[in-house]
């Protein structure tokens, strides 16, 4: 009873100080900050015109459009377009809009220029997804050039730019056209749109640039077909790619007359072997190829002669030509050598003379140079100088200029694949991490730095390194392990396959690492990231040696390709080991145990349904086969609709590997496929604490079920797998199941009648929450699931309990017949979601909070307990001190609990909760294309004094009190002795 | 006549009230001549803010105009938060009619426009501009920008019930429930999902303004003066404080109730200790004495 009431009032404390944890305005980035990415960029054009602000308009990978300012590489606006809806191609039109063609040549739109406002959209409608062009005419003739042209299949539009209206359309009279270069002759108001037909015929049409009318055409065929791919080379001639890529055919097609020429490419390079990609650049006179092994750059003197002008090695990285002057086009070439980065500029005139030479050396983990965009300034001296904006393999994106790298940004961290959180060393002698290695003379340095910015002897450069100082050694930015668990390592791997440590301070690198293993070789052609494990936390045993990290990556999609493990030294980035597997990776499962260093075991379940266990040393195999009999394992096959649930058996499969064991199906739950198509899974956190299983209410005790073992599916019929507004009430239906993957058993199924995707869901604790829409009532909903275990209820007798007749220690396990209770609530949310997470705390005691990322990509905090089942519209006395809210039918939205507060993450994609060591603190890390953290305490800092907490008062409260305990001993000697006289 | 307006952020810590925040001080000069006289207080640090709050304020301060300024600063001091009032109206009144145009044969197009409340000073740094304005179809299925107008549109939509929201930051916008029919073609039904409002045009309004920060305490200090008799200055003080300061407060501070306990135990005990009868007191120590606990006097005194 004790027991109960000291809960009871824990509990009311704790209710009490919840709600708002807002912040003050002046607070922000105190303890979060927020970064902007935009992702890797795939097109650049540059805006250096005399006035204004020199910018480059840039679109990316993330379908980002975005604005960036040339000088120091800032956003000035961005725009992230929907996830189907990609970018072909962008340029700029009138010298004030940005025009971008996107979704497979569908939508063209205008931004504004300077501030990213939309100017106008035009849908177009293109029959069939294919390769579409955007063709903006360059000459600016007031009047007569605004015109933009847009081809799509056997269509082209042309458009006026300054209100998007169609102007014309011409619908080719052949249907199965494939328009693939657009271009325009100097002489008239003449474009040419050069075709395939099928995959041999060759069609030239020659279109009236005002009014559409088709004034020429010509049509020739080509015996061995052609690939596809073309190069416009001059305004009436294109040298397409045979069908067998071993060829060039260089057409050519003046005045209507067609002459195809064939020149094979190992005439022109005798060691030319396999492959052969045309480089989509315009040259004038000259076209790029590439070869496995180098790029080549033809030139081509007539439709009969074709030559090599010159071979660049790789790795290496060509622009397209940048008209200097009516004659001379420009272009730019990166390669890669030992001392560097070559960067040469050339005329295409004069391919022997350099204009520019320059050597870059850039930081060794950012790869090779994948794209290059050149732009040229006039120097003062009137000559010409360039600028390259460079996109790396790690996806950074650089700005190059007089052979210096004037910025750069990480845009890798665009694309996060996985993250963990990891421990910072130990404030003690001898341990720091990578970049705070001081030695004396550094440290003897800027204290005399200091010095002089306090004599103000400073100048304004050391001004601002006594800043950069006091910010690293600043309490939040420290390099060391602090008492409140809130410095802290993120560490996350892209999807170029780069892994970067930030610091939870400040958002900074600390060191980032360009993993070998998930780089493209000839053994491992697309290699790619999967997730990112805990690999090695010292806690007793290897107290010397740093945490490493584990990352599992896959060469491809195809599940029977191999896998990649690299681990990695959380304190420094250095690789520890890094190697190829043998099996492919389908699953990965940490297991719960660690080896006499440390080391967490993990399984990998190969394509065959083979577990193979890692770290590969007899130490673990002899832990491993103790734990065996009680490691089970789940795979949800989504586009089956079936859950099969192992185990595993001793290795009999391959006596010569002890590390391989075979697997054994225990279960399976096959879903009906023409009733049901699993939409959603989630399953608890594996490190979630539960700090008790009791949960004390007005006048019972009920037993919270909790299980790891809960899986949570959501299921919806066929016809309601499709968008909103696809399915119509009757015909929708959810399904949410509540599975024990040891065991296969269902707990509990509940049936949404009228209700579809997608599903977003929490399990934590012995509770789920899940988001999904509701078409009868055309809103989202959000229900709860509590589950209680009945079979301990009975446990509340005191008597029982004295006697000791309870079953409480009795073990818990998956097989027992479980005799749950459920209890469930649903509320309307207004929002769409796209993620939710929910908070975890070192001991769990802290009252949960259920963090939403919304589709304005913001985060919400929604306490769980407007998610109680046992809501209620009155709730009686008992349950409103128990701080139970009264019923309403939907959850309530308050902007002030928002912690991304007015601050968006674009493209937000998941939200990851850590637990700080201080119990009523989280940290909280979101990203998507941005990158936002902070911490929260959902029911405020009750273990530590707030920030604005006064210590002026505190001490005055003490001298106040010690002057008091002095005067009164004063007095009561002065009343004694008096007594004593009397 | 020329308005000029200077504005000014400045942060000072008052002497008597430690947690006294300005954030913002403007300066409004009204004067019938074109004047040079632009520095209307400069006594304090300027400080700029950005180039669109500036612009706001210009705005709402030629609104203000539009009444007299006497009137205007008279409406200030009465009224505490003072962006309460300043409400300005959207300029474009152009209705749209609720009708879906058969774009192609695949489906219809869906047009509507946002409204968002104009320009508002709720807060200095909030951009309200539509360019940060999101129109979404179906959770996220299409994606489209309102335009410099506040017009969007979405191609293409078949016929259906589907959920159109608005992503606008600082504003809170209910989603949007459309019917297409597929029986009539062309005919639209929307309403809002949050309060069932039927739209008879399909114009977007945010609910309400959300506001991300905790909201401060207001107060407003206005003073007139007179530089000559051509100028008329009106100064407007925007104070704001983390949490009033008030005793009572501090009181209720656990500081506080240690002192009150203090206090209490200091002045009241002696006098309760006088109830007692002398006898018995005397009783009660040497029984203390004889159990040994030391009173604090005695230990201070053994000190001594």
């Amino acid at each position: 009873m004790a027991i109960r009431a000291y809960l009871r009032f824990t509990l009311a404390i704790l209710l009490l100080s919840t709600l708002s944890t807002a912040l003050y305005e002046d607070q922000v980035g105190l303890a979060d900050w927020h970064q902007k990415y935009i992702g890797k960029v795939n097109h650049a054009v540059f805006h250096t015109q005399k006035t204004g602000r020199k910018r480059v308009i840039v679109s990316t990978e993330e379908n980002v459009i975005a604005s960036l300012d040339l000088r120091t590489g800032d956003i000035f606006w961005r725009h992230v377009l929907g996830k189907t809806d990609h970018i072909d191609q962008v340029d700029i039109a009138l010298g004030k809009y940005v025009i971008t063609l996107s979704s497979e040549g569908s939508v063209l739109r205008a931004w504004n220029l300077p501030d990213g406002q939309m100017i106008w959209e035009s849908i177009l409608d293109v029959s069939a997804p294919s390769k579409s062009l955007l063709y903006v005419p360059a000459s600016m003739s007031a009047g007569k050039d605004n015109l933009i042209l847009v081809s799509g299949g056997s269509s082209i539009y042309a458009l006026s730019s300054i209100d998007g209206q169609i102007v014309w359309r011409k619908e080719l009279p052949i249907n199965s056209i494939e328009i693939q270069q657009i271009s325009q002759s100097h002489e008239s108001d003449t474009i040419y749109a050069v075709g395939f037909v099928g995959s041999s015929e060759f069609v030239v049409y020659h279109i009236s640039y005002r009014t559409g009318e088709v004034l020429q055409q010509s049509k020739s065929s080509f015996g061995s077909g052609f690939c596809g791919e073309t190069s416009l080379v001059f305004d009436d001639t294109i040298v397409a790619l045979d069908g067998q890529r071993s060829s060039l055919v260089a057409i050519g097609f003046k005045n209507g007359i067609i002459n195809l020429h064939q020149t094979y490419i190992s005439d022109l390079i005798p060691e030319f072997s396999g492959n052969v990609k045309l480089l989509p650049s315009r040259f004038n006179g000259m076209l790029a190829i590439d070869i496995a092994s180098s790029i080549i750059l033809l030139r081509v003197k007539g439709i009969n002669e074709l030559e090599v002008a010159e071979k660049i090695n790789r790795p290496s990285a060509i622009t397209a030509s940048l008209p200097i002057s009516k004659e001379q086009q420009a272009f730019a070439i990166m390669e890669h050598s030992k001392s560097g980065i070559h960067f040469k500029v050339k005329f295409d005139n004069d391919l022997t003379n350099e204009v520019l030479r320059e050597t870059l050396h850039m930081d060794s983990q950012r790869g090779n140079v994948e794209k290059i965009f050149i732009n040229s300034y006039i120097r003062t001296d009137r000559t010409h100088g360039f600028r390259v904006l460079v996109v790396m393999e790690d996806h950074s994106l650089s700005l190059v200029q007089q052979g210096e790298i004037v910025w750069s940004r990480e845009d890798g961290l665009a694309s996060i694949v996985s993250s963990a959180m990891f421990e910072l060393p130990v404030e003690k002698e001898g341990v720091s991490v990578a970049e705070v290695e001081h030695n004396l003379f550094e440290w003897l340095k800027g204290h005399f730095l200091k010095l002089k910015g306090t004599l103000m002897l400073a100048s304004p450069d050391e001004m601002a390194a006594i800043q950069a100082i006091r910010l690293k050694s600043s309490e939040k930015n420290k390099m060391t392990r602090d008492h409140n668990g809130f410095r802290k390592l993120i560490i996350v791997v892209t999807r170029a396959g780069k892994v970067l440590a930030l610091h939870t301070g400040d958002g900074r690198v600390v060191w980032s690492v360009l993993l070998p293993a998930l780089r493209r070789s000839g053994k491992c052609g697309n290699p790619s990231a999967l997730s990112l494990y805990q690999w090695q936390v010292p806690h007793h045993h290897a107290m010397d040696e740093n945490p490493s990290v584990l990352v599992v990556g896959a060469c491809g999609q195809n599940s029977d390709l191999p896998g990649v493990l690299s681990i990695i030294d959380s304190y420094t980035g250095k690789v520890l080991n890094s190697s190829m597997l043998e099996h492919s990776v389908r699953h990965i499962i940490p297991l719960p145990l660690t080896d006499s260093t440390e080391q967490r075991l993990h399984l990998i379940i190969d394509g065959y349904l083979h577990a193979h266990l890692y770290p590969r040393t007899s130490d673990s195999v002899k832990i491993f086969l103790q734990e065996m009999p009680n490691i089970y394992w789940y795979m949800v096959e989504e586009g089956k609709n079936i859950i099969r649930g192992y185990s595993l058996e001793s290795r009999e499969l391959n006596t010569y590997d002890e590390y391989v064991f075979r697997t054994k199906q225990l279960w399976s739950i096959v879903f009906p496929s023409e009733s049901e198509k699993i939409i959603a899974t989630a399953t608890r956190k594996m490190n979630e604490v539960v700090h008790t299983q009791a949960k004390v209410t007005a006048d019972d005790v009920m037993y919270k079920y909790i299980s790891k073992n809960i899986l949570f599916v959501a299921t919806v019929s066929p016809k309601a797998a499709g968008n909103i507004g696809s399915a119509a009430p009757e015909e929708a239906c959810l399904f949410a199941y509540l599975i024990d993957t040891v065991s296969g058993r269902i707990l509990h199924r509940v049936s949404h009648q009228g209700a579809q995707g997608p599903v977003n869901a929490v399990v934590s604790e012995n509770w789920v929450v899940y988001h999904y829409f509701n078409l009868r009532a055309h809103r989202y909903e959000m229900s709860v699931v509590e589950i209680y275990d009945q079979s301990r209820a009975d446990n509340k007798d005191v008597w029982k309990l004295v006697l000791g007749k309870h079953n409480l220690t009795a073990p818990v396990s998956s097989y027992t017949r479980p005799d749950v209770m459920v209890k469930s609530q649903s509320y309307f949310f207004t929002h769409s979601v796209k993620s939710i997470s929910v908070t975890s705390t070192a001991k769990g005691i802290t009252s949960k909070q259920l963090l939403i990322g919304t589709i304005g990509d913001q985060v919400l905090a929604l306490d769980k307990r407007f998610l109680d089942p046992r809501r209620s519209v009155n709730p009686t006395q008992s349950e409103k001190e128990e701080g139970i809210i009264p019923l309403t039918d939907s959850l309530p939205i308050v902007p002030q609990s928002y912690i991304t507060h007015s601050l968006q993450v674009e493209g937000l994609r998941t939200i990851v909760t850590t637990p700080a060591k201080l119990e009523s603190t989280a940290l909280v890390f979101c990203y998507g294309v941005d990158l936002f953290y902070t911490r929260i305490a959902p029911s405020r800092t009750y273990d530590s004094l707030t920030e604005d907490f006064s210590y002026a008062l505190l001490l005055l409260t003490i001298v106040a009190l010690v002057a008091a305990i002095f005067v009164t001993w004063a007095l009561s000697e002065k009343k004694e002795l008096r007594e004593k006289w009397r | 006549m020329v308005v000029s307006v200077s504005v000014f952020r400045w942060h000072c810590k008052a002497r008597v009230t430690a947690r006294w925040e300005a954030i913002a001080l403007v300066a409004m000069q009204v004067s019938s001549f074109p004047s040079s006289n632009e520095t209307a207080v400069p006594i304090y640090r300027e400080r700029e803010i950005g180039g669109s709050d500036i612009h706001r304020w210009i705005h709402f301060l030629a609104h203000a105009m539009m009444r007299s300024a006497a009137a205007a600063a008279a409406a200030f001091i009465n009224s505490p938060p003072p962006f309460l009032f300043i409400v300005l109206i959207s300029s474009h009144l152009l209705s749209l009619a609720l009708a879906a145009s058969p774009s192609s044969e695949e489906g219809y197009m869906i047009t509507g426009r946002l409204k968002l409340g104009g320009a508002t000073s709720k807060e200095f740094g909030l951009p309200s501009k539509p360019t940060n304005a999101k129109v979404i179809l179906n959770g996220g299925q299409r994606i489209t920008f309102a335009r410099a107008d506040g017009y969007f549109s979405f191609h293409n939509v078949p016929a259906g019930t589907h959920l159109i929201e608005v992503v606008a930051l600082g504003y809170f916008f209910s989603p949007v429930r459309v019917d297409i029919s597929a029986r009539n073609p062309g005919t639209i039904q929307a309403a809002l999902t949050e309060n069932r409002r039927v739209l008879y045009e399909l114009v977007l309004e945010p609910l309400k303004e959300e506001q991300y920060y905790e909201v401060r305490n207001y107060k407003l200090f206005c003073t007139v003066s007179t530089n000559s008799e051509e100028h008329l200055c009106i100064l407007f003080i925007l104070l704001q404080t983390r949490e009033p300061f008030s005793i009572m407060s501090l009181v209720k501070s656990p500081m506080g109730l240690m002192m009150g306990f203090m206090i209490l135990m200091v002045f009241i005990m002696p006098k309760m200790m006088e109830n007692i009868d002398p006898e018995e007191m005397r009783r009660a120590q040497e029984e203390m004495r004889a159990q040994g606990v030391p009173s604090l006097s005695n230990l201070l005194s053994r000190g001594n």
